[in-house]
């Protein structure tokens, strides 16, 4: 008994525990927003979205689905890495999806333009994305514009000009209104697979961009944790007015962080394009998921970034899982609406682990906790007074 | 029934986790008297006066208006019951005009649409009769902190408030604002209206009050006669003890120069005037300077603009004979230690552990962070209780404690730990006993004094005229940004330094040219724009 | 030239109408990043409404039933933001970024499951409404004069003496500014930050269905409503939160948003032979240049963003 109450309180399962909550209440709700389409398939189709690749009948097709599940989740994980990283640092990264778009023009571009090897054309990748991601950075550090905002028109900009670029003689298909493919435009290009396809049914989209997004995820969670430079981040994103007086570069600290979002962005999208799973339509319209995706991932994992790795892999399953339904009688959009769900209820993380540490310390009953002894009344007042 | 209490509060006690804020407390305010209630910070007045208002439900005990029991579950209870409080923050809207925050709440609509000369004609009425002066179409944010306060009273009376509660006023004004406001506080009582007096100033309470409250530690003390009781044993009610208002300390024994500020002019961010206008000094070795002033007359800018955080539109900073104007703030923190004004937003990472927000100023230094940019966690665990040790900083965990669950005072020991233990030669400390109860303010002040001795450079920035006069070795007063007076703190007067405060007095003279300020004027420009915070 | 006309007045007035509930919301003290997802419900209330009219409806129905429905949707959706941020303090920019994302999802699984349930081989996210649009329209001239647009001036000149002619403006703004100051008063925060947030509501959600009908009869689901919320930010902003400035603002906007549908018209335009792409950026483009240039001095409300907790005095 006594180890449970310590483990309950313990943040990392709190975190665990609520991330689950939201879960279970998106599903709910995806589950009788289809019931109230058709309840006759109801059920087959919120468990065909849940088990999403295992849902396949034999064993070669689920792990080939699993496969192409893994590939859109390299991307997706390094979309949720920028905007989880970016939020550590206080900024909220909504110019991922731009990001991402950048990072997709200049890696298609130098692989099919100029011919260039995949290491190349991931860097400079992951180039563009950090430019895109500065010019937010600058604008909120210099001119005091909101990164959401600037964010947002930046993936608009970004789509447009990207579209524009791609169209170029070079790299459209002229058949069609999509880019090159890899296979016929620049072998050389795509990232390899160095035997990883053989464990998925020889699926050929399952590359090393797997294991390297989740290198980036350790990475990013070493940054963070463990470094002089993550600690400058963090204080910077917890009180920027402290960093600046404990003699932090604040401004430059708000600029390199979004550049290095931009960059994760950017290498996600070649993780996507560079492996061939699919190529860049050059009229679309929208700006592309993967991005808005990555929020859901972020506060799903919790907000660190190896709890990221997971969610993103849920995420994705879903989403796939979302087109494998019965698409006569309901609309794969339904995926959507449960990750966007989920992310609407990770806003209410905070009281739900409010009310947990409530529900707790109201069990427990005991004598005060040292931890809650409250800042006292004229604290409390000053603060409030000072936002 | 004739009961001679206006409101009374019987048995109060209210209990916060941990903490028994009021514990069994009574206080009676009769009709007509000014009632001082007297206790330092975190003595429980706060928390009473929120009971009162309604913010706070009582566990025990029983509030009387009139004799009759009563029930205030919110403030407009409590404005209903007419009772009304000048806040020490002030509750106003900074860009509505007079007018319109003394209407917010009781505005007067015809057909929906605001009826405004009404009021105006109320409040003119109002302000005549109580001698309360104030423009009611000038916007918050333009006027003085004595016309803010003003607003905050006409508020009361606009509302037909009998009881007026006013919660430490005089923190905030001039010397001689506060006489004017002791003058508007005797014409309200002329009126027939209660008032409750929080403060912790014994001379006001033996200028107005009529009787006295105390409080300490949230319990109650006893309810003294002003007239009868003299300053010493109300004091010794508010502490428990003797206080010894003198700072124990040798004379100083001044050195070399170690901070020289020329000509320092820091623009403001609140209007186009310089806040800071072309301030030089010296601080030597080994002596402590103090810089006095009403909050708000570019003390905040001045730090600002010696350690860094704003740049200066013109002068010069020398700092152990090196020209440091140019130099950043982390340049700057090799020689100089700061402990800044506002702890929650400057002085720490409230998110941050307390080992965290103890290495903040020293973090990348070799003793702390490996070549390869990793921090080296055992050391700054290890610094962390050492310093938490030295200085007697406790918290609920020790280094892994966040530092927002820590009490203030420690929270203000854990930032006097880590700038004093740093390397440095000159130590700005700004308002370093801001909030802190008597004990822990004796203790930063020997803090300071022992930094002093040890052959470092102090400069304390201080609001408080106590500690501006017991502290320092040499006095500066600041006035509308400019050092407009350099005093003795052992040959001058609390009443002298009021006058150098309020601009009314000066001794240096910057520019020849310029004409002494007349009195008149200084009273209503004096304590000009407060800092927004 | 006249066409340009048209199409920037009829853009103003979406961006007029939505930035007018930022500004709302905002005076109130929350900051409504969901215009985004409240505009597409907006549109979805009201073309459904338009699409299950029957025909032969008379137009004046239309009109107002069109509207009455984009409205009230528009402020359902709204009190998705107003519980979690106001009631439960939850983040105003995850929460606004949620609704955005959730009600282009709801939007596209409502239109195709009416789509599905109809005709089974309809699986488009699209809805039609090429004759019950027409109720809208008024031909002056060549001038297509659509109700929406007087819709527009009234409620503009409505939220200026609503903000700085009633009690409810004072108090809202008061809320805004000094959430303490106006609790203090016996001003009820919470209500007045809900009286925020429904308003941008209302003047999202028809913001919305303006939007989707202005110069097309049929629109996607799919696609949202392509940035236009952040874009009547970008012009609340611009307007430094004040109405008049704010119809300005958008007018400016929806010349450039007007552009990219009528270039190919301006013979000046076409002859520069630049590609269409260019144009559909164009507002976005000027609004960060015009953000760059605004956002440092802004008035912006000075207690918007952050959740008001009653015991915190």
């Amino acid at each position: 008994m006594k180890d449970k109450k310590f483990s309950l309180k313990n943040p990392a399962l709190q975190s665990i525990l609520t991330s689950l909550l939201c879960i279970v209440l998106g599903l709910l709700i995806g589950y009788i927003v289809l019931l109230m389409i058709n309840p006759a398939g109801a059920g087959t189709a919120i468990k065909t979205i849940l088990l999403n690749f295992l849902s396949r009948s034999s064993q070669a097709a689920q792990m080939k689905a699993l496969g192409n599940t893994l590939a859109k989740t390299a991307p997706l994980l390094m979309c949720a890495l920028s905007i989880c990283f970016c939020y550590k640092v206080g900024l909220f990264n909504i110019g991922a999806p731009g990001q991402y778009e950048a990072g997709a023009c200049i890696g298609l571009y130098a692989a099919l333009a100029w011919h260039l090897n995949w290491v190349i054309c991931l860097i400079l990748a992951g180039l563009a994305g950090a430019i895109v991601g500065a010019i937010s950075g600058a604008l909120k550090a210099y001119r005091n514009v909101n990164e959401v905002i600037s964010g947002i028109m930046l993936n608009w900009i970004m789509l447009y000009l990207t579209n524009m670029i791609l169209s170029g003689k070079k790299v459209k298909d002229p058949a069609s209104p999509y880019t090159i493919k890899l296979m016929s435009g620049n072998k050389g290009a795509l990232i390899p697979s160095a035997g990883l396809n053989a464990l998925f049914a020889n699926n050929k989209t399952v590359t090393l961009a797997i294991p390297l997004a989740i290198l980036f995820a350790i990475l990013i969670w070493m940054i963070l944790a463990k470094t002089k430079f993550g600690y400058e981040l963090k204080a910077t994103g917890y009180n920027k007015e402290a960093a600046k007086y404990a003699g932090m570069k604040e401004k430059q600290n708000i600029i390199i962080t979004l550049a290095i979002g931009g960059a994760l962005a950017g290498i996600g999208a070649s993780f996507l394009f560079l492996t061939g799973y699919q190529e860049w339509s050059t009229t679309q319209t929208s700006v592309p998921m993967m991005g808005f995706n990555g929020i859901a991932a972020t506060f799903l994992g919790g907000l660190h970034p190896i709890g990221t790795i997971f969610a993103s892999f849920f995420i994705q399953s879903i989403t796939d899982g979302g087109a494998l339904i019965n698409k006569s009688v309901y609309p794969s959009q339904i995926s959507d609406l449960i990750s966007s769900i989920i992310i609407y209820l990770c806003g209410f993380v905070l009281f739900f682990k409010y009310a947990l540490n409530t529900w707790i310390s109201k069990r427990d009953k005991g004598g005060p906790n040292v931890n809650d002894v409250p800042v006292t009344n004229d604290d409390a007042k000053k603060e409030g007074g000072d936002k | 029934m004739d009961a001679p209490y206006a409101i009374e509060m019987v048995n109060i006690t209210k209990r916060f986790p941990g903490i028994i804020a009021n514990d069994n407390i009574t206080l009676q305010l009769r009709r007509g008297e000014i009632h001082a209630l007297l206790g330092e910070n975190g003595a429980g007045k706060s928390t009473l006066m929120s009971v009162l208002f309604g913010l706070y439900q009582a566990e025990e005990g029983v509030i009387k208006k009139d004799g009759k029991e009563v029930k205030i579950n919110n403030p407009n209870d409590a404005n209903d019951l007419g009772i009304g409080m000048v806040h020490q923050h002030f509750k106003l809207v900074q860009c509505f005009t007079v007018l319109e925050n003394i209407i917010l709440g009781v505005e007067s609509t015809k057909g929906g649409v605001l009826q405004m000369d009404e009021a105006r004609a109320k409040v003119k009425a109002l302000s005549e009769k109580y001698g309360l002066h104030v423009d009611p179409d000038a916007k918050i944010e333009d006027i003085t902190v004595g016309m803010q306060q003003r607003t905050e009273i006409l508020k009361m009376l606009f509302r037909d408030n009998e009881i007026l509660i006013f919660d430490e006023p005089t923190a905030v004004l001039t010397p001689q604002e506060i006489e004017e406001l002791m003058e508007i506080m005797n014409n309200l009582r002329a009126e027939g209206k209660s008032i409750l007096f929080i403060t912790h100033k014994l001379n006001e309470i033996k200028a107005v009050a009529d009787r006295v409250t105390v409080l300490r530690r949230g319990k109650y003390i006893g309810t003294v006669d002003v007239a009868t009781t003299s300053k010493e044993e109300m004091s010794r009610m508010m502490v428990g003890r003797d206080v010894n208002m003198v700072v124990d300390k040798e004379p100083a024994k001044p050195g070399d120069v170690i901070l020289k500020v020329e000509n320092m002019t820091v623009a403001s961010k609140m209007h186009s005037n310089n806040a800071v206008k072309n301030v030089s000094f010296e601080v030597h070795k080994g002596e402590i300077v103090c810089i006095a002033g009403i909050d708000g007359n570019g003390q905040t800018e001045f730090v600002y603009g010696l350690t860094g955080m704003e740049p200066l539109v013109d002068g010069k900073i020398t700092l152990c004979g090196k020209d440091i104007t140019k130099d950043s703030i982390r340049q700057r923190s090799k020689l100089l230690s700061h402990i800044p004004e506002d702890r929650h937003k400057h002085g720490l990472v409230l998110d941050y552990p307390l080992e965290y927000n103890m290495v903040l100023q020293r973090y990348y230094q070799p003793e702390f962070t490996s070549g390869a940019g990793f921090l080296k966690r055992k050391e700054i665990r290890e610094y962390s209780e050492k310093l938490e040790a030295a200085y007697d900083v406790r918290s609920g965990q020790g280094p892994i404690t966040i530092a927002r669950a820590m009490s203030g005072g420690n929270q203000q020991k854990a930032i006097i730990a880590r700038e004093i233990d740093k390397d440095h030669q000159l130590l700005v400390a700004v308002q370093p006993t801001r909030g802190l109860d008597v004990g822990a303010i004796e203790g930063v002040h020997k803090n300071l004094i022992a930094e002093r001795d040890n052959g470092r450079a102090v400069l304390l920035i201080s609001l408080e005229l106590e500690e501006v006069m017991n502290v320092p070795d040499r006095i500066l007063v600041m006035y509308e940004g400019e050092i407009v007076g350099e005093l003795d703190p052992k040959k001058t007067t609390v009443e002298e330094l009021g006058l150098y405060m309020a601009g009314a007095k000066r001794n240096v003279d910057i520019d020849a040219n310029t004409p002494e300020v007349e009195e008149s004027e200084v009273i209503d420009t004096a304590a000009a724009r407060k800092e927004e915070k | 030239m006249v066409l340009l006309l048209q199409y920037t007045i009829i853009f103003a007035s979406v961006l007029c109408l939505v930035a007018l509930g930022g500004c709302f919301s905002e005076h109130s003290g929350v900051i409504n990043l969901g215009l985004e997802g409240i505009m597409v419900m907006g549109a979805l209330g009201g073309a459904v409404t338009m699409f299950l009219l029957p025909a032969g409806t008379s137009k004046i129905v239309i009109v107002l039933a069109t509207t009455l429905f984009a409205i009230l949707v528009g402020m359902l959706y709204s009190c998705l933001l107003a519980v979690a941020c106001i009631n439960f303090k939850a983040d105003q920019t995850l929460i606004g970024t949620a609704m955005n994302l959730l009600a282009t999802a709801a939007a596209t699984v409502f239109v195709r499951a009416m789509n599905t349930s109809i005709n089974p081989d309809n699986v488009s996210s699209s809805i039609q409404y090429i004759q019950p649009k027409k109720a809208f329209l008024k031909y002056i001239g060549n001038f297509e004069f659509n109700w929406f647009m007087i819709m527009a001036v009234v409620l503009l000149i409505a939220s200026w003496f609503v903000l700085y002619k009633t009690k409810f403006g004072l108090r809202l703004m008061a809320c805004g500014e000094n959430p303490q100051a106006a609790d203090s008063v016996g001003i009820n925060v919470y209500k007045m930050r809900w009286a925020g947030v429904l308003i941008s509501g209302f003047l999202g959600g028809l913001g919305g269905i303006v939007y989707i009908t202005a110069g097309v009869s049929e629109w996607k689901f799919e696609m949202g409503v392509a940035g236009f919320g952040f874009l009547a930010l970008a012009v609340m902003i611009f307007g430094q939160w004040k109405p008049t400035n704010i119809a300005l603002a958008a007018l400016l906007f929806g010349l450039f948003r007007a552009l990219s549908n009528v270039y190919t018209g301006i013979p000046f335009l076409k002859a520069l032979n630049l590609p269409s792409t260019v144009y559909n950026m164009l507002p976005y483009i000027i609004s960060i240049i015009v953000l760059a240039f605004t956002s440092k001095n802004s008035r912006a409300p000075k207690a918007e963003g952050i959740p008001y907790d009653k015991g915190m005095r």
